[in-house]
């Protein structure tokens, strides 16, 4: 201790600022989530209950098709998040600088829109009526209308869909980024070789590719697992029999709206381990040490 | 020296004493003649600041809320001159409950008077966070009964019943003319009167534009009264509404949906596109409650009696009857008597009879009934301001009053309404769904009464 505050002195110092907000605004907040998942808490307190509120949570039916419904909405657009960015940011790559730049930013700019916007939007594509967008399209396909956010059954598949046909601009540019850092004389080497277009993509650029892959990834899990606004403003905050119903929508309705915020915290708890659960896996399936 | 002790006055009491004075008389009123003789025994009212807090308030809007409130505030303080009330507002929504009950239930500060729903009444008054309003036994019974029933805990009344919020129906009387259904006569039908209407009111027209007979706003359990179904026993403490009555009442719901006579989207449909599809006019009846009126009278196409009525709910098997909510004019417990007492003297205002006619007489006159008053001597206004108005005045006497039940909210949104839209889509009878919620429900009601 001594040792580490002779030789980095004052800089110490300079971190601190950044260290207390973060004990502040993040990791008392963490801890205090920990703290409330082991108690009967209300607004006016609560008391001691132990591992309680995660027994409820295992005979609750509807956390469990919160849990199902979150780990099936994410593993679904995760993956074709990170196959349209990686495919979209491949198709531009040939492109020129301008021709790059103008893509990058063409796929970038939807992400600053209100997120709730979007999903008003997605609301209106989906509509059950004939004049939602999709079943004007399936109207004029000469396909009958669907049910789409108005039944149990579509309506899952309906909130995916909007995701998995939203085009992921960070994604895009980050793996466009990398893409143009990768070594020429790999690809050289590879068409010297005789290797085609696709199999240099898929045996040089992929592979090469996986630190990024990794990151967004993990980013993309967590975001996916937060799911909130899209189900909230598409289907009322759990569709028709709960059918969208997701953890963290079930987090905030049982702490805001049932007033149970030990059981919400222990909902969170859940979804922070499977968060952490899967990064790990994540990590250790993916990790490269390929330098270039 | 004995002289001396019993009057002695050292220099910082006669300063503190001259301060006191000084302060009264800056306080006072100005030096006017006074027609009452000083010392008759006359108190001068003590000036006197309280805070109300009023969702959906939004100083300088014209939102309901505002409006009314801000007239009742003038109102208030022209025949309480030494009461001056700040309003503070908030949206309706999660965020402001919060805000509500870290007031008044962790901080125990917060509003001196405040106006709630439901649940709030009995979590508050469990907490002992409720001043309990001084009511004569002549003013209980000027109250509605089952209002009073919604805002008493443990024998006590908590609250102040302000408004009864009847739901019922809103019919498109163009559409009816064009379909050539006779509306009900003075709004009374049956249900088989009501689904035969709905079925000849959905169709579609020749430029393709497809019409629905009925719509609601997912917003309510009306049908399931119809036939005499009711959520708990009369003492609240058992979970009734898997009764037969209860299911009948479902299954003629049910049967709307398999009629299809309700839009495709009836399952998520919003009360604000509900409204928008019926003035628009697809929707030929639409389930609403009372405050809809007043958006229908804001449309200068859109005349009462002409292009649309009203008409209650369709009549089951058991007399008629409607859904209902109560709002309550509640008043913190504090320590501070003053402000305690101005909070009663201003909640009495806010459900009695006299700011009706107060505000009504303004410039520009302010409706401040936005439903019918809780208290008969209060009721007579609302009708007043419009002949729909007069109609849904009478709809009091037969509304069902949801009991308050702290985890109602709960049982309501995370059980009730997923079974009954199992029901509504054909995946379950009304009996398997309503059975199947039965327990979780008692459960929670039996936690709601502990």
């Amino acid at each position: 201790m001594r040792a580490a505050l002779r030789r980095h002195g004052w800089s110490y110092l300079f971190v601190l600022p950044t260290f207390s907000l973060f004990v502040i605004f993040t990791l008392l907040p963490v801890v205090q989530a920990f703290v409330l998942s082991l108690q009967s808490a209300r607004i006016t307190g609560g008391d001691w209950v132990g591992l309680a509120n995660f027994v409820t949570l295992a005979e609750d039916p509807v956390f469990r098709q919160a849990l199902g419904n979150t780990v099936l909405y994410s593993a679904l657009v995760v993956a074709a998040q990170l196959t349209l960015a990686l495919v979209v940011a491949s198709l531009i790559q040939p492109l020129g600088r301008q021709g790059q730049t103008f893509y990058r930013a063409l796929f970038y700019l939807p992400l600053v829109n209100s997120a709730i916007l979007v999903a008003m939007v997605w609301r209106w594509i989906f509509n059950p009526n004939p004049y939602g967008l999709a079943n004007t399209v399936l109207g004029a396909l000469g396909f009958d209308p669907l049910l789409w956010i108005g039944s149990s059954d579509q309506a899952l598949a309906a909130v995916i869909l909007s995701a998995v046909l939203t085009i992921p601009g960070g994604g895009v540019v980050l793996y466009s980024a990398a893409m143009g850092s990768l070594p020429r004389e790999l690809y050289e080497a590879a068409e010297v070789e005789g290797a085609g277009p696709l199999t240099k993509w898929w045996y040089i650029t992929v592979p090469l590719l996986k630190p990024t892959t990794l990151y967004l990834l993990v980013i993309y899990t967590i975001l996916a697992f937060q799911v909130f606004e899209r189900v909230y403003v598409m289907t009322n905050g759990g569709g028709p029999n709960n059918a969208t119903i997701t953890i963290v929508q079930l987090v905030y309705s049982t702490a805001f709206q049932f007033g149970r915020y030990g059981l919400a915290s222990a909902m969170a708890v859940v979804l922070f381990l499977m968060a952490v659960g899967v990064a790990v896996v994540q990590f250790r399936s993916l990790r490269s040490d390929v330098e270039y | 020296m004995e002289r001396d002790a019993g009057v002695r006055i050292d220099r910082r009491r006669f300063l503190q004493a001259l301060a006191a004075v000084g302060v009264a008389t800056a306080c006072g009123p100005a030096a006017a003649p006074s027609a009452t003789p000083s010392g008759s025994g006359t108190a001068v009212a003590k000036p006197v600041s309280i805070e109300w807090w009023r969702r959906n308030y939004t100083p300088g809007s014209q939102t309901a809320e505002t409006v009314t409130s801000d007239g009742a505030v003038k109102g208030f303080r022209a025949r309480n001159a030494n009461y001056t009330i700040t309003i503070q507002g908030g949206p309706f929504g999660p965020e402001t409950d919060q805000k509500f009950d870290i007031a008044i239930l962790q901080q125990k500060a917060g509003p001196d008077v405040f106006h709630t729903t439901g649940g709030d009444v009995l979590k508050y008054a469990a907490a002992g966070q409720l001043s309990e309003p001084p009511l004569s036994a002549a003013e209980k019974s000027d109250f509605n009964a089952s209002a009073l029933t919604a805002t008493t805990y443990r024998g006590k009344v908590v609250a102040y019943p302000l408004w009864i919020v009847p739901w019922f129906e809103y019919i498109n009387l163009d559409l009816f003319k064009e379909r050539g259904v006779t509306p009900p006569k003075d709004g009374n039908w049956t249900y088989e009167e009501f689904l035969d209407a709905a079925k000849k009111l959905t169709f579609k027209r020749a430029d393709g534009k497809q019409i629905y007979g009925f719509a609601h706003a997912n917003d309510e359990f009306a049908f399931m009264l119809i036939d005499g179904g009711r959520l708990y026993d009369t003492a609240v403490k058992t979970w009734t509404f898997n009764s037969a009555e209860a299911v009948s009442g479902l299954e003629r719901w049910v049967a709307l949906a398999k009629e299809k006579v309700m839009p495709p989207d009836f399952l998520t449909l919003n009360p604000n596109d509900s409204q928008a599809r019926f003035i628009s006019g697809e929707i030929a009846i639409l389930q609403r409650p009372s405050a809809m009126i007043n958006v229908l009278n804001a449309d200068a196409k859109w005349k009462y009696g002409t292009n649309w009525d009203i008409a209650n709910f369709p009549k089951g098997k058991t007399a008629q009857t409607a859904w209902g909510g109560v709002g309550f004019i509640a008043v913190r417990e504090q320590a501070d008597a003053d402000k305690k007492t101005a909070a009663h003297v201003f909640a009495k205002y806010l459900t009695g009879p006299d700011i009706g006619p107060d505000l009504k007489a303004m410039t520009p006159p302010i409706e401040y009934w936005l439903a019918p008053a809780a208290r008969t001597s209060a009721a007579g206004i609302y009708g007043e301001y419009h002949p729909a108005k007069a109609k849904v005045a009478k709809m009091g006497s037969f509304t069902y009053v949801l009991p308050n039940v702290s985890t109602w909210s709960e049982i309501d949104q995370k059980y009730l309404r997923p079974a009954r839209d199992a029901a509504l889509e054909g995946k379950k009878t009304a009996k398997q769904a309503l059975d199947e919620v039965a327990p979780t429900a008692q459960k929670l009601l039996d936690e709601a009464n502990k």
